[in-house]
C-alpha cells in the first residue's frame, strides 16, 4: 500500500492523535492526579488546605472499620461477578448457538434497553418486590412458605448488583462465545466428545478472552457501586463507596474520602492488570 | 461530496446536519425562555420541600420570584455545597440552627437587622434569641420552625406505654426490625439521653462518651439497616422497620397521614429539637427579596405553609401563626398537640425541661461521632 | 431427542433472565399510574397524578433542558475524540501506543463515585465548578471510550486498499478523510453519538457531584429520593427510559440499514 511521502512533522497525523492526549490530560488524568494529592490535604474548620500531611492516610488505614469494609466490598464484588457470570452462561450459550442470528439481535438490543432506564428507579422497584409484605413474599405464601426477609440484606445486595451488571455481562458473553470458530466444536464432537465436556474443553477456552472482559467488568460495576448496598443492603454493613460518601458527609473530611478511593483505585488497577494478562496469555501447551 | 443513497424510499437528509441544527436550537433555548422571564431568581439552599409550590408559590406569584432550590440532607452535607460552589452562589439558606455558628464562623452569612422581624410574636422566650443565631446583639439566622424528634414506632409492633422510653428499642420482638436515620448526631444524641444525660447531652467527658458508644453497641443486633429519607419511608411503610431510632413527626406525621400505622412519641427520657432557620448567603444579590420572604415566612399564612409543609410537617412558632393553624386546620393542630392546654402541647414539653436542642458535641468533634457511627454500621 | 430438549430448557432459561431483569421496569412503570403514594401490594386505582404533577412542574422541565443540552454537546465531543483516536489507533502505529489507547480506555474501569469525587475537586481547583459545562465535559470524557470502540469496529470491516486508492487517484489525506474514510465511518459516527448521549442522559453520580445548582434529570430524581420520594420518580423514570430507548432505536436503525450495503463502502 503505497502511503503520501513521510514528512518529519506530520500535521495530519498529529491533527487525529493530539486532541484525546490533550483532552484526557486535562480533565481526567488531571482530576486523578489532583485526588491523589488531595489525599495528603488537611481539613481546618470545614475548610480544605493544601498541605502534605500523612495523617489521612494513617488514621484511614488504622480504622478497623476500613479493613472490614474493604474485605467485604472485596468479597462481595466476587461473589457478585461470580453469580453473574454463572447466571449469564447458559442464557449467552444459548443466544450464542442456538438461536437464529435475528432472534440473538434482537435479544442484544433488548438487553440494551435497561441500561438506559434509571438504575435509581428500578432498585427502588425491588423493594416491593423483595419487601416482607411484598410480591414474592406474597406469592410464596400460597404454597406455604415464608416469609422471607430479603432486603437490608447481603442477599439484597448481591439482587441489586445483577440488576446492574447482569444485562452487560450476558451481551459480552454472547459476544465472546458467538466469535468463536464454531468449525472447532464441531471438530470437537467429531472427535467424540461429548455435549457438556465439549463447552467445558472447548467452547470456554476458546472464547477465554471475552469472558474474563465480561467478569472484569462486573468486578469493577460491582466495587465501585453505591446505591445498591445502601437502599437493598441496608448499610449494613457499609461498602467503600459508601464509606467514601460518608467520610464526605462529615466535617467535609473530603481528603479521608480521597484516600479510600485511592485504595480502591489500587485494588481495582491490580485486579485489572491480572485479568488482562489472564486474557492475553498464550497458551501454555494445547 | 458523497450522494447518500436512500434506502427502501426513505428519505434522510444528512443525520450529521440534523445533530447539527438540533444542537444549536436546543443550546439556544435557555436564552429564549430568560429573555422572556423577567422573574427575579433567588437562589435557595435547603432541606427538601422548602422550595416547592405548597410553600413559595403564593409568594412566587404575588412578588414575580422565582425559587431554584438545592436541596441536601443533613448539615455536613450543606457545608459542602456551599464550600464547594462559588461565593454568592445561594441566596438564602435554610439551616438547622445548630450549623449556623458553623456557616458564620466560615463566612457563609450576611449580618440580619434584627428589626426587620417580628421576634416578640414568638410563642417561647427561648426562640426569641435563640442560641446559636445571635452573637452579642447582631442576629445572623431567624428561626421559623421546629419539630421533636423521639420514639418512632409502629403501633402494631410497640404500646403508646412501651413507647414512652427508648427502652422499646431493646424489644426482643423487634430484633432486627429497629432502623436508624443514617446520620450521627440525633441517633447519638438519643442514646445520650437514654443513658440519662438529659440537658448535657452533647456535653460529654471521657467516661460519658465511652458510656453511650457502649449502650449504642449494645443496640446493634437489633438493626435492621441504615436508611436516608427514600429508605426511611418505604421501610416504615412497608412494614420492614418496626421502629426508628433519630427521627420524629417529621417522617411519621407524613405516613401517618398516608394512612401508615406509625407514631412519633416524646419518651420519658427526654426529646431532640430540631430547629429550621433562614439565612442570606453572603455576597448575595437578591438580599432584599430574601428579607421580605423571612418576613413572609413569620406572618401566620407562613407558619401556616410551614407547619402543613407537605414535604414534612413541623411547629407554628408564633401566637399568630398557632392561632391561624387551629383555625384552619384544627385537626393538625390537635395531631400535633399545637393547642394550649394540651398534654403534648410542645411548648409545654419544652417548658418542663423534656425537650433539648439539637446541638454539635462539644468536647467531641464532629469527626469523632462520625468515626464511631462507621464503625458501629460495619459492626 | 435430549439435544431437543435442552435447547427448549436453553431458549426458556434465556426468558427466566428476561424476566429478571424486565420485572423492575415494568413494576417501575405500573407504579407511576398507581394512585398511591408509597406503593405497596395491592395496588391503589389508576391515577395519571404523578404524570400531571412532573409535567406541570417548571423545574422538571429545566432539568430536562440541562440534560439534554448535556447530552448533545458532551456526545459531540466524545465522538470526535473518540474518532479521532479510533483513526489514529487504525492508521497509526507509534511509539507508546499502549500508553495512548489506556488513556482514551481507563474511564469506565473508574468508578463512578471515584471519578465524581475527583472531578468536582479539581474543578472546584480550577473554578469551573457548578457549571452546565463541567457536566459537559465530565461526561464526554466518560463516554468518550464508547464512541472509539464503536469507530473502530467500523473502521476494521474498512477495506485498507479504500484510502490508497484515493491517495493514488491523486487526493491528499485530507481529502481522503472527507471523501472516503468519514462517510464511510457515518453509521457508526452516528451510532457513537446516540450511545454517547444516552448514557449522559441517565448518568447521576458525577452529575449529581459536579452539577450545583445546574440539575440534570437524574439528579432530580436522585434529589427526591433522598428528600421526598414518591411515585414522580417512577413517572420521570417512565420518561427517561421512553427518551432514552428512541435514541438507541434511531442508533439500530442507522447501523443496520447501513449494513445491509456492501462493507467495501463507497466512494465519492
Amino acid at each position: 500500500m503505497t502511503q503520501p511521502a513521510r514528512k518529519r512533522f506530520d500535521a495530519y497525523a498529529m491533527t487525529w492523535r493530539l486532541p484525546i492526549i490533550i483532552w484526557q490530560l486535562l480533565f481526567f488524568v488531571g482530576p486523578l492526579l489532583f485526588m491523589v494529592a488531595m489525599s495528603f490535604f488537611v481539613v481546618k474548620n470545614y475548610r480544605m488546605v493544601e498541605a502534605f500531611e500523612f495523617t489521612n492516610w494513617v488514621k484511614m488505614l488504622g480504622r478497623g472499620y476500613f479493613w472490614d469494609s474493604y474485605f467485604l466490598t472485596l468479597w462481595l464484588a466476587t461473589l457478585a461477578t461470580v453469580c453473574a457470570m454463572v447466571i449469564a452462561f447458559p442464557a449467552a450459550y444459548a443466544l450464542a448457538f442456538k438461536v437464529p442470528d435475528s432472534v440473538r439481535r434482537w435479544a442484544i438490543f433488548l438487553l440494551i434497553i435497561p441500561f438506559f432506564t434509571s438504575y435509581l428507579v428500578r432498585i427502588f422497584s425491588w423493594y416491593v418486590i423483595l419487601a416482607e409484605t411484598g410480591v414474592v413474599n406474597s406469592i410464596l405464601s400460597y404454597v406455604g412458605l415464608g416469609p422471607y426477609t430479603m432486603l437490608n440484606t447481603k442477599f439484597g445486595t448481591i439482587i441489586g448488583y445483577l440488576t446492574l451488571t447482569l444485562p452487560l455481562v450476558v451481551i459480552l458473553q454472547t459476544f465472546a462465545m458467538a466469535n468463536i470458530d464454531t468449525r472447532l466444536v464441531e471438530a470437537a464432537h467429531n472427535l467424540g466428545c461429548k455435549p457438556f465436556a465439549t463447552v467445558y474443553r472447548v467452547v470456554i477456552p476458546l472464547a477465554k478472552t471475552g469472558l474474563i472482559i465480561a467478569a472484569l467488568f462486573c468486578f469493577i460495576l460491582s466495587f465501585g457501586d453505591f446505591v445498591s448496598p445502601y437502599y437493598l443492603g441496608g448499610s449494613k454493613p457499609p461498602t467503600l463507596p459508601i464509606l467514601i460518601i460518608d467520610t464526605t458527609k462529615s466535617g467535609q473530611q473530603w481528603p479521608r474520602a480521597a484516600v479510600v478511593a485511592i485504595m480502591m483505585m489500587i485494588t481495582l488497577f491490580a485486579v485489572a492488570f491480572a485479568a488482562i494478562s489472564a486474557a492475553y496469555a498464550k497458551r501454555g501447551k494445547s | 461530496m458523497s450522494k447518500i443513497k436512500n434506502l427502501g424510499g426513505l428519505v434522510t437528509p444528512s443525520r450529521r446536519d440534523v445533530l447539527k441544527y438540533g444542537g444549536a436550537a436546543a443550546l439556544s433555548m435557555p436564552f429564549v425562555s430568560r429573555a422572556w422571564a423577567q422573574t427575579v431568581e433567588v437562589n435557595m439552599l435547603a432541606w427538601y420541600g422548602h422550595g416547592e409550590p405548597d410553600i413559595v408559590g403564593e409568594f412566587e406569584a404575588a412578588n414575580n420570584v422565582k425559587f431554584k432550590p438545592k436541596y441536601y440532607a443533613g448539615g455536613d452535607n450543606m457545608l459542602g455545597l456551599i464550600a464547594q460552589s462559588p461565593p454568592g452562589t445561594y441566596d438564602i439558606i435554610l439551616s438547622d440552627a445548630e450549623f449556623v455558628q458553623q456557616l458564620n464562623a466560615a463566612g457563609y452569612i450576611e449580618e440580619l437587622n434584627a428589626a426587620d422581624y417580628n421576634f416578640d410574636d414568638m410563642l417561647y422566650d427561648d426562640f426569641k434569641k435563640f442560641p446559636g443565631h445571635w452573637d452579642g446583639d447582631k442576629l445572623h439566622s431567624v428561626m421559623v420552625r421546629c419539630g421533636h424528634l423521639g420514639v418512632s414506632y409502629n403501633k402494631n409492633a410497640i404500646t403508646a406505654e412501651e413507647a414512652t422510653s427508648y427502652k422499646c428499642f431493646w424489644k426482643p420482638e423487634v430484633k432486627g426490625k429497629v432502623g436508624h436515620f443514617d446520620w450521627h448526631l440525633p441517633s447519638l444524641g438519643m442514646m445520650s439521653l437514654y443513658n440519662g444525660n438529659g440537658a448535657g447531652l452533647w456535653d460529654l467527658d471521657d467516661a460519658k462518651w465511652d458510656a453511650v458508644k457502649k449502650a449504642t453497641m449494645s443496640l446493634r443486633s437489633q438493626v435492621g439497616g441504615f436508611f436516608d429519607y427514600g429508605g426511611t419511608f418505604n421501610s416504615l411503610k412497608n412494614g420492614e422497620m418496626q421502629a426508628m431510632c433519630g427521627i420524629g413527626d417529621w417522617i411519621t406525621g407524613v405516613l401517618e397521614k398516608d394512612g401508615a400505622p406509625v407514631a412519633s412519641v416524646v419518651p420519658k427520657e427526654g426529646g431532640i429539637q430540631w430547629t429550621e432557620s433562614y439565612c442570606i448567603g453572603k455576597g448575595s444579590q437578591k438580599a432584599d427579596m430574601v428579607k421580605k420572604f423571612i418576613q413572609y415566612m413569620l406572618t401566620p399564612e407562613g407558619q401556616v405553609k410551614s407547619a402543613e409543609m407537605k414535604a414534612y410537617p413541623g411547629f407554628a412558632i408564633t401566637k399568630g401563626g398557632r392561632a391561624k393553624l387551629i383555625e384552619v386546620d384544627k385537626k393538625e393542630a390537635e395531631r400535633t398537640g399545637q393547642i394550649d392546654g394540651m398534654t403534648n402541647d410542645p411548648i409545654t414539653l419544652i417548658k418542663e425541661g423534656r425537650i433539648h436542642y439539637r446541638g454539635i458535641p462539644k468536647q467531641q468533634s464532629l469527626e469523632d461521632w462520625n468515626d464511631f457511627w462507621s464503625e458501629y454500621k460495619n459492626a | 431427542m435430549q439435544q431437543r430438549v435442552l435447547t427448549w430448557f436453553l431458549r426458556a432459561y434465556i426468558g427466566v433472565i428476561f424476566l429478571f431483569v424486565f420485572t423492575p421496569i415494568a413494576f417501575s412503570v405500573v407504579f407511576s399510574f398507581n394512585s398511591q403514594r408509597f406503593p405497596t401490594i395491592p395496588l391503589g386505582e389508576f391515577s395519571t397524578q404523578w404524570y400531571d404533577t412532573i409535567l406541570a412542574d417548571h423545574d422538571v422541565w429545566q432539568a430536562a433542558l440541562t440534560s439534554i443540552v448535556v447530552a448533545v454537546s458532551a456526545s459531540a465531543i466524545a465522538t470526535l475524540l473518540g474518532f479521532c483516536t479510533a483513526y489514529s489507533d487504525y492508521r497509526y502505529s507509534f511509539r507508546f501506543k499502549g500508553a495512548y489507547l489506556a488513556l482514551i480506555l481507563l474511564p469506565p474501569t473508574i468508578p463512578l463515585i471515584i471519578m465524581a469525587l475527583a472531578m468536582l475537586a479539581w474543578f472546584s481547583k480550577i473554578g469551573a465548578s457548578g457549571q452546565v459545562w463541567s457536566i459537559i465535559i465530565a461526561h464526554s470524557v466518560l463516554t468518550a471510550p464508547f464512541a472509539m470502540a464503536i469507530i473502530r469496529l467500523r473502521l476494521n470491516q474498512m477495506d485498507e486498499n479504500l484510502e490508497a486508492a484515493a491517495w493514488n487517484l491523486g487526493a491528499s489525506e485530507w481529502s481522503a478523510m472527507r471523501h472516503v474514510v468519514v462517510p464511510f465511518c457515518k453509521p457508526a459516527i452516528v451510532s457513537a453519538a446516540c450511545l454517547c448521549a444516552a448514557v449522559s442522559f441517565d448518568e447521576f453520580a458525577i452529575a449529581w457531584f459536579v452539577s450545583g445548582l445546574n440539575k440534570t434529570v437524574p439528579v432530580f430524581i436522585l434529589e427526591i429520593v433522598t428528600g421526598n420520594i414518591d411515585p414522580r420518580v417512577n413517572a420521570i423514570g417512565t420518561f427517561v427510559f421512553m427518551t432514552s430507548m428512541a435514541l438507541v432505536v434511531a442508533a439500530q436503525i442507522f447501523f443496520s440499514t447501513k449494513q445491509l450495503r456492501k462493507p467495501a463502502g463507497e466512494a465519492g
